[in-house]
């Protein structure tokens, strides 16, 4: 994986549409391929579907990367963003069922989960607001009750919608879609207080 | 139609992120997104409270025809500098010379270079009984990992053997190889190399045949030894 820094001035690159926007775009890919495919495979649980979308997103990121905003966003975040939501549509499309017989394996351990979707380890490379904000959605994230991160990780991991978790979870749709609503909230409101209390 | 502010504005924002805003309410927002700076602003509020690294455990080496697939349908060859500008072309011409020079010199000198790679030692695995100790050498360049084993330890028809990494920095066991028998030698897979390194340690589980069926050990850790590269 390669840092933020080196990944906006790929995608710069990319966008200038000139001699060398090629060389740019395949360190792109060679570099976050595997990163955005396993993101894929996450959601969709069927590795010719996630090659697919893995296809498509980086043909989308190829079109629109003029668009991206390199005040603005975090390059890796951004491509990830459009994988997922490419991910998540076929899998909206796509024979249900059969992804469900994934979905019903998966083992119910939010911690477990985050633990292997994200690197919670200080990166010495790393600036000192980064490493923060880290440390703070990881504590946060723990703070929260555990129906509420229970929701938000099977939903960001596997692209779970509301009805996907209601079934999953055997809980009515209300509730979930309450846990999920809160839960937002609350990780904010509790990132937002780190920020300004004295840790 | 408008986006209200406020809390429902955050809502959107924190399900758009999760993803779990779907269909025409999705739609709506992205459309919204472009249009409205506003809702352009508070969603880039959101993602920088939520930053996280993704996990190396979670990469795919996607398959290798995908790049030319994507290279010949987006017609990137227009977009290629031309050979003669680029970094790369030079490097490969300027060591492609000095393998010519080094191999001439190596020709007058008559003297074959060795062809083994050497190996490190750098961990000692050692568990319950003293006899199953089983030394780990790492090649020079990184890649290729031994074992050898003081007593030969086979695995049984039912089980494997799963060489686990943790690493220095703490995190979840990451998978290195599944085996049959301790006496083994392998290629690392392409993404923990280089991170075999002082602190960090080795540990070896018995496994269902095949290896863990969770990505992580579940059965007993038999030998464990820290790395001193």
């Amino acid at each position: 994986m390669l840092d933020d820094k080196e990944a906006r001035r790929l995608l710069l690159r990319t966008a200038a549409r000139d001699e060398g926007s090629a060389e740019a775009f395949e360190r792109l890919y060679r570099t976050c391929a595997p990163l955005l495919l396993g993101v894929a495979q996450r959601v969709l649980g069927r590795r010719e579907l996630a090659e697919e979308v893995l296809h498509d997103g980086f043909g989308a990121i190829w079109r629109t990367a003029e668009s991206f905003d390199p005040l603005a966003g975090q390059p890796v975040a951004w491509m990830v963003a459009i994988v997922r939501n490419r991910a998540i549509d076929v899998r909206a499309s796509h024979d249900v069922s059969r992804v469900d017989s994934y979905h019903d394996a998966l083992e119910d351990d939010p911690d477990g989960a985050l633990d292997r979707l994200f690197d919670w380890s200080e990166d010495a490379g790393e600036n000192e607001d980064r490493r923060r904000a880290t440390k703070w959605l990881r504590d946060c994230l723990g703070e929260l009750k555990a129906a509420e991160r229970q929701a938000l990780v099977l939903a960001y991991e596997h692209g779970l919608s509301h009805g996907d978790l209601a079934t999953h979870l055997r809980k009515p749709l209300g509730t979930v879609k309450t846990w999920v609503r809160r839960g937002m909230e609350n990780l904010r409101a509790c990132v937002e207080a780190c920020m300004v209390g004295p840790r | 139609m408008r986006i209200g502010n406020g809390t429902q504005l955050d809502a959107l924002c924190g399900e758009y992120m999760l993803g779990t805003l779907r269909g025409a309410a999705r739609r709506r927002f992205e459309r919204a997104l472009h249009e409205e700076p506003r809702v352009a602003l508070q969603l880039r509020y959101w993602q920088a409270l939520f930053v996280p690294r993704f996990s190396k455990m979670i990469e795919l080496q996607p398959s290798p025809r995908g790049w030319k697939r994507l290279e010949r349908e987006l017609g990137l060859a227009r977009y290629r500098a031309p050979w003669h500008s680029r970094a790369g072309f030079w490097r490969a011409w300027a060591a492609a010379a000095t393998a010519m020079l080094a191999l001439g010199v190596g020709f007058q000198l008559l003297r074959p270079a060795p062809e083994v790679t050497p190996l490190l030692e750098i961990a000692q695995l050692t568990g319950k009984a003293d006899a199953s100790r089983v030394t780990a050498k790492l090649s020079r360049d990184g890649r290729t990992l031994e074992l050898r084993a003081a007593r030969a330890v086979v695995a049984g028809p039912a089980q494997s053997y799963e060489l686990w990494l943790l690493p220095a920095e703490g995190g979840a066991p990451v998978s290195l190889a599944v085996l049959g028998s301790l006496d083994a030698r392998f290629a690392l897979p392409p993404g923990q190399v280089g991170r075999l390194r002082t602190g960090a340690k080795l540990a070896v589980s018995v496994e269902p045949a095949g290896g863990s069926p969770t990505g992580s050990p579940t059965g007993a850790v038999i030998l464990v030894g820290e790395i001193t590269a």
